[in-house]
C-alpha cells in the first residue's frame, strides 16, 4: 500500500523530467514530439557532445561552483548564527527583526530588478562575482535564518545550560553542542542556498557581460533564442545543471535524517 | 560530545576559502587593448558568422578586442535600456531589428549616425536598410529580414500528386485539404496541411493585409477595427473550424516541430528559421511567396524589418572612431556577402545583392520577391502598444470567446488605451505639484528616521548597554550573531525599496525616463481604477492558496510515508526531490508541451486510461490557469517534503512510544504529537511559501507563454510585467509593485500573528 502510493508519487515526479531527457537525446531541435516513448528510436548523445565541444562549459561550471560554494558558506554561517540568536535571546526589536526578514521576501521581482542593477552599477559591481554573491546570499538568507531559528526552537534549552555549567562559553555551547544537533536544519539551509545560487539566471544575466564569466544557467540561456531555441542543447544543458544538484541532494539527505537521535542519546 | 581537534583539516579549509576569495575579488580583464562591447540577439547560425567576422577584425586590428554578448530579443532591448538610460553605461554597439528604434529615440539613448557617414557611403545601401526617425539616421542595417513566407515540404506535396506551391489563398485551402491526412486511420489527424504560430499577431499580419488592412494611419493612430480585420479573423478561424487544415492549437514550437518532423506540409515562418528546415531529414525544402488573395487582388504583406546596428549615445572621441570603423566593417560588403551566402539573408548593400552568387540563389530570390510584397514594420513605439492590443483579441477570437467583430472592436479599443498609456505622464497637471512633492519627501524622511530609530533601539543600544535583566555580555553576543546576516539582507534591499517608492510617486515613463518628476499619488489612482487589478488580485489569491495548501498537504504526506524504516527509501527520496533539482525554466516548458491538446501526455493519458475527451488546456482561460497551478504544485512539493522530513527528525521517538503505551491511535499521535512539534519548522516554510508563490512570475509566464490565452492567465506580478514594463510605464509599474508588496505584507503578517510563528515552543 505504502509502496504503491510512493510509486505513484515517484511516477508523477519523474515523468516530466524523463521528457526533458528525451528531448536531450532526440536528434534535431524539436521541443515537441507526438511520440510518448521515453527513449526515441534514433536516440543520440550528440547534444551532450556538442555542448561540451562548442561551448566553454567547463568554465561555466567552474564559475557556478565558485559562486555557489561561496553563497552556501556565507548562507550557512550567517543563518546558523543569526537563527541561534533569534531563537535564544530576547532583545527589543527581535519580533520586528524577524518580521522584517520576512518582509524583504515580499518585494516582487518587478520592484527589485531595475534598482538592483542601478545599485550594482554605481558600486562598480557589474562583471564581478562579488555582486552576484551578495545578492544570492541575501535572497537565500531570510528563509535560512527563519528555518534555523525554527529548528533551534525545538532543541531544549537545558542542553546548553548543562554545557554552561560545565564551563563552556556561550559560543562554545552553541558551536559544540547545539550546532551538531541542528544538522537537519543546516542541511536544509545548505540545500536551499545551493539551489538559489545554482539555478539563478535573471540577476546573473544583468550582472555578467562576458561569456567566459557566465555561470551555468546564463550559459544555458544562450541556447534559448527568440523563436529559434536549440531545444536539444537546452535540455542537455539542463540535465548537466541538475546532476550536481542531484548529487548534493543524495549526499546531504544522509545528514538530513538522524540529526537529533544522535544528540538525544548523548544529551 | 565529540570534539574535532583536527587543525590540519581546518587549515586546508582556510586555504580553499582563500583561493575562492581571490577568485571572487580578482578583477579579470585588464590589459592594454581597447575592448568594444557589442550586444546582439542573433540566433545560433548567425552567431557563428558574427564570431568569424569579429575574429577577422581583431586580427586586422590588434589594438581592439570586440566582446560579444548574446541575449534574447526582448532581453537585449531591456538590458540595453537599463544600462544606458539608467546608468549611462551599456555596450558600444547594439544589434537588433529596426522596431527598437522608436523607443530608443524616445528614451534618448541612441546616437544619430547621419554625420558619421558620407553621402556616398550611405548611397550604397538600399534605403530600406537605413532606419530614419524624426529626421535622423539611427540604424544601419546589414540584413533585410524578419519577413514571413510560405515554406512547404516538396516530398509531402509529391505524395499527393502536387508539384507546385499554391498560387492563391483558395488554392492554399484546397492543397491544405489534400495534405491533411489521418494516415493510420485512428481518427486523429497525423499530418496537417498548414501550420503556423497562431498565438502571435505578427503571424496574422499577412492575412490582415491581404484583406487590405494595416495597423496604423499616418499619424500613428491604430486602425484595427475594420472590415479587413473581421474578414481576416473569419478566414483564419474557418481554416481551422470549417476546412480543418490547421491544428486546434499551435504556437511557435508546435508549428516548428510539426513541420520539421514532416507532420505538416506547409508552414508560415520567417527568414530566421529556414536554414533549420533545409537540414531536416524529413523535409524537402521549398519556399514560396505567400499566395495572393483573389477576393481583393492583394498579396499578403508580411512585415519587414531591417536588422542592424545602433550606437551608444555616450560614445565620443577616439572610442567613437573605433566603434564607427567596426560598424563599417560589420555592415560592409564582405560581411554582408558572408551572411547572405551562408544563411540566405537579403543584403542591404545593392552591390552585394547583384553579385552572381546571390542572384543565382533561388531562396534569396524568392525571399526578395516576398519582401517586395511586404510592408515595413512601423518603428514608432506605438507599434508595441498595438501588438499588445492585437494579441489578446486575436487569441480570444481563435479561442472562441469573441466573434470576429468583437475581436476587431476590442483590439482597437485596447490599442487606443495602450497608446495613451505609453505617452502618459508628459502632460500631467502640475498644480498639485508643490504640495504633493513636499508631502512625499516629508513622508520619506519620516520613514527613514523611523527606520534608523528602530535600528538604534533594536541593535545598537543593546550592543552598547545591554538589555535590562540580561547580562551585558549575553545580549552583546546575541546581537553580534544577528548583525552580519541583517547587514547582508537589508543592505541589498534598502536602496531598491526606496528607489521604487520614489518612482511610484513619479511620472517616469517612455518619454520621461531622464526628466521624470514627482507627481503625487496619481499612479496609485490608476492602479486602483483598473478593474483588472481586482480581477488578477482574486486570481493571485486562488493561485497562492491552492498551491501552498497542496504543497504542504502532499509534502507532509510524503514525508510521513518516508519517515519510517522502508527498504529502498533512499532512492525513492531522491526521485521525489528531482522536480526541485532540475531547473524550473526547462521543466515548466516541458509541462507546457505536456498540456498540448492533441499530443500532450496529459491528454493522451486521460484518453487512454480514463477514456476522457481531450481537454483544451492551453486554449481555454480557466484550464490554462489550472495547468499553471498543476505545474507549480509539481515544482513545489519536494521543497515542503524536505522541510517536513527535517522537522520530523526533531521529534523524539520516545514520545510516540509513550503515546502508544497510553493507547493513543495513530491519528491521535499525529494530531497531538507530530503536528504541534512540526509547527516551528513548518510555519516559516509555509509563510515563505505563501510569499514566494504570491510573487512567482516564472512558472505562470513560462506555462502560459506570457499570459495566453488573451492575456488572461496572469497573477498580479506577471500582469504588471506585461502591462507596465512592456510599455515602459516605470512609474505605474512601481506603484503597482508597491501595492502588491503592501497586500502581501498585510496577509503574511496576519498569518504570522495567527500562527504565532515568532513564538518558541519551549
Amino acid at each position: 500500500m505504502i509502496y504503491s502510493l510512493l510509486l505513484l508519487a515517484v511516477a508523477w515526479s519523474i515523468y516530466p523530467i524523463l521528457r526533458v531527457i528525451t528531448i536531450s537525446i532526440r536528434p534535431g531541435d524539436n521541443l515537441l514530439n507526438e511520440s510518448l516513448s521515453i527513449i526515441p528510436d534514433d536516440w543520440t548523445f550528440e547534444n551532450y557532445i556538442k555542448i561540451f565541444t562548442d561551448h566553454p562549459l567547463g568554465a561555466w561550471i567552474w564559475n557556478s561552483i565558485l559562486v555557489t560554494v561561496t553563497v552556501v558558506i556565507t548562507g550557512v554561517t550567517l543563518a546558523s548564527t543569526a537563527g541561534y540568536a533569534l531563537s535564544r535571546f530576547r532583545f527589543p526589536g527581535r519580533e520586528v527583526g524577524l518580521l522584517s526578514l520576512l518582509v524583504t521576501q515580499m518585494f516582487p521581482a518587478t520592484m527589485l530588478l531595475l534598482p538592483l542593477f542601478i545599485m550594482l552599477s554605481n558600486l562598480h559591481l557589474i562583471n564581478t562575482y562579488l555582486g552576484l554573491i551578495v545578492i544570492y546570499s541575501s535572497t537565500a538568507l531570510p528563509f535560512c535564518v527563519w528555518q534555523m531559528k525554527g529548528y533551534y526552537d525545538t532543541i531544549p534549552y537545558s542542553l546548553e545550560e548543562a554545557a554552561r555549567i560545565d564551563g563552556a562559553s556561550r559560543f562554545m555551547a552553541f558551536y559544540k553542542i547545539i550546532l551538531p544537533l541542528a544538522s537537519p536544519a543546516l542541511v536544509i539551509t545548505a540545500l536551499f542556498s545551493f539551489m538559489s545560487a545554482w539555478t539563478e539566471y535573471i540577476v546573473a544575466a544583468q550582472v555578467l557581460w562576458y561569456e567566459d564569466m557566465f555561470t551555468l544557467p546564463i550559459g544555458l540561456k544562450s541556447f534559448q533564442a527568440n523563436m529559434t531555441t536549440e531545444w536539444g542543447l537546452y535540455a542537455a544543458g539542463a540535465m548537466i545543471v541538475s546532476i550536481p544538484a542531484i548529487a548534493l541532494f543524495l549526499f546531504l539527505t544522509k545528514y538530513l535524517i538522524g540529526g537529533l537521535t544522535l544528540g538525544s542519546v548523548k544529551g | 560530545m565529540h570534539l574535532r581537534p583536527d587543525h590540519k583539516f581546518e587549515f586546508r579549509r582556510a586555504m580553499v576559502f582563500l583561493v575562492f576569495l581571490s577568485a571572487i575579488i580578482n578583477p579579470a580583464w585588464a590589459g592594454d587593448k581597447t575592448t568594444l562591447h557589442l550586444w546582439h540577439p542573433m540566433p545560433a547560425p548567425s552567431r557563428v558568422v558574427l564570431n568569424e567576422l569579429v575574429a577577422q577584425y581583431e586580427s586586422e586590428h590588434p589594438e581592439i578586442a570586440v566582446h560579444l554578448l548574446y541575449k534574447e530579443n526582448e532581453e537585449v532591448r531591456m538590458a540595453y535600456m537599463s544600462a544606458t538610460a539608467f546608468t549611462e553605461g551599456g555596450p558600444d554597439l547594439l544589434y537588433g531589428p529596426s522596431d527598437f528604434t522608436g523607443a530608443l529615440v524616445e528614451m534618448d539613448i541612441v546616437k544619430p549616425l547621419e554625420n558619421l557617414f558620407s553621402k556616398e557611403e550611405l548611397a550604397a545601401f538600399d534605403p530600406n536598410g537605413l532606419t530614419w526617425y524624426n529626421g535622423h539616421l539611427y540604424q544601419i542595417g546589414d540584413e533585410l529580414g524578419n519577413h514571413l513566407a510560405l515554406v512547404y515540404n516538396k516530398r509531402l506535396f509529391a505524395e499527393v500528386g502536387l508539384y507546385r506551391p499554391p498560387n492563391t489563398l483558395q488554392e492554399l485551402i484546397e492543397f491544405g485539404k489534400m495534405l491533411t491526412l489521418d494516415k493510420n486511420g485512428d481518427g486523429i489527424v497525423d499530418q496537417y496541411g498548414l501550420v503556423w504560430n497562431f498565438t502571435e499577431p505578427f503571424f496574422f499580419m499577412p492575412f490582415y493585409t491581404s484583406f487590405g488592412g494595416w495597423v496604423m494611419d499616418e499619424d500613428q493612430n491604430p486602425t484595427l477595427d475594420n472590415d479587413a480585420a473581421v474578414k481576416a479573423f473569419t478566414f483564419v478561424r474557418d481554416m481551422r473550424d470549417v476546412h480543418g487544415i490547421i491544428p486546434a492549437e499551435c504556437d511557435y514550437d508546435i508549428a516548428d516541430s510539426k513541420f520539421n518532423t514532416g507532420a505538416a506540409a506547409m508552414l508560415i515562418n520567417g527568414a530566421w528559421s529556414w536554414a533549420k528546415y533545409m537540414e531536416s531529414p524529413f523535409v524537402d525544402f521549398g519556399l514560396a511567396v505567400l499566395p495572393i488573395n483573389e477576393e481583393t487582388g492583394l498579396y499578403p504583406a508580411p512585415m519587414i524589418a531591417t536588422k542592424g546596428y545602433y550606437l551608444n549615445p555616450y560614445l565620443d572621441g577616439e572610442r567613437l572612431d573605433q566603434v564607427v570603423e567596426l560598424l563599417k566593417f560589420l555592415t560592409g560588403a564582405e560581411a554582408q556577402f558572408k551572411y547572405a551566402s551562408r544563411l540566405a539573408t537579403i543584403p542591404t548593400r545593392i552591390e552585394v545583392r547583384n553579385r552572381p552568387e546571390i542572384l543565382g540563389n533561388p531562396i534569396i530570390q524568392t525571399s526578395i520577391e516576398q519582401v517586395q510584397h511586404g510592408k515595413a514594420m512601423p518603428i514608432s513605439p506605438q507599434m508595441r502598444a498595438i501588438w499588445d492590443a492585437m494579441r489578446p483579441a486575436y487569441q480570444n477570437v481563435l479561442g472562441g470567446s469573441m466573434s470576429p467583430e468583437e475581436g476587431a472592436a476590442d483590439q482597437q479599443r485596447i490599442a487606443e488605451q495602450k497608446v495613451a498609456e505609453l505617452f502618459e505622464g508628459q502632460d500631467e497637471d502640475s498644480d498639485a505639484f508643490n504640495v504633493t512633492v513636499i508631502i512625499v519627501y516629508l513622508a520619506g524622511a519620516i520613514l527613514i528616521i523611523w527606520a534608523l530609530y528602530k535600528l538604534v533601539i533594536a541593535f545598537i543600544l543593546p550592543l552598547m548597554h545591554g538589555v535590562p535583566g540580561v547580562q551585558v555580555k549575553e545580549s552583546r553576543f546575541g546581537v553580534l550573531m544577528v548583525v552580519p546576516a541583517a547587514l547582508f539582507i537589508f543592505g541589498v534591499v534598502v536602496y531598491p525599496f526606496f528607489y521604487n517608492l520614489i518612482i511610484s510617486f513619479s511620472n517616469m515613463g517612455l518619454t520621461t525616463v531622464n526628466n521624470w518628476r514627482i507627481i503625487g499619488l496619481s499612479q496609485y489612482g490608476k492602479v486602483f481604477s483598473d478593474y483588472q487589478f481586482y480581477h488578477f488580485f482574486v486570481k493571485t489569491i486562488i493561485w497562492t492558496g491552492v498551491n501552498v495548501s497542496l504543497h504542504v498537504l502532499f509534502g507532509l504526506a510524503l514525508a510521513l510515508l518516508l519517515n519510517r524504516p522502508l527498504p529502498g527509501k533512499g532512492i525513492i527520496r531522491v526521485l521525489l526531490i528531482l522536480p526541485w533539482a532540475v531547473p524550473s525554466y526547462i521543466t515548466a516548458l516541458t509541462w507546457r508541451g505536456m498540456f498540448n491538446i492533441d499530443y500532450g501526455a496529459v491528454n493522451i493519458i486521460l484518453r487512454n486510461v480514463f477514456g476522457l475527451e481531450p481537454i483544451a488546456w492551453l486554449i481555454d482561460p480557466t484550464n490554462a490557469f489550472i495547468a499553471t497551478i498543476i505545474t507549480n504544485v509539481w515544482l513545489g512539493i519536494p521543497f515542503m517534503m524536505i522541510i517536513a522530513l527535517g522537522g520530523l527528525q526533531s521529534i523524539p521517538q520516545e514520545l510516540y512510544e509513550a503515546a502508544s503505551i497510553d493507547g493513543a491511535s495513530p491519528w491521535q499521535q499525529f494530531k497531538k504529537i507530530t503536528l504541534p512539534l512540526l509547527k516551528p519548522v513548518m510555519i516559516p516554510a509555509i509563510t515563505l511559501g505563501i510569499v514566494w508563490t504570491f510573487n512567482n512570475i516564472n512558472v505562470v509566464w513560462l506555462v502560459s507563454n506570457g499570459g495566453q490565452p488573451g492575456d488572461q492567465t496572469h497573477i498580479l506580478v506577471s500582469f504588471v510585467y506585461r502591462a507596465a514594463f512592456n510599455l515602459y510605464r516605470y512609474g505605474y509599474a512601481a506603484a503597482f509593485s508597491f501595492m502588491i508588496f503592501l497586500m502581501l505584507a498585510f496577509f503574511s503578517v496576519k498569518f504570522m500573528q495567527k500562527s504565532k510563528a515568532t513564538e518558541t515552543v519551549y
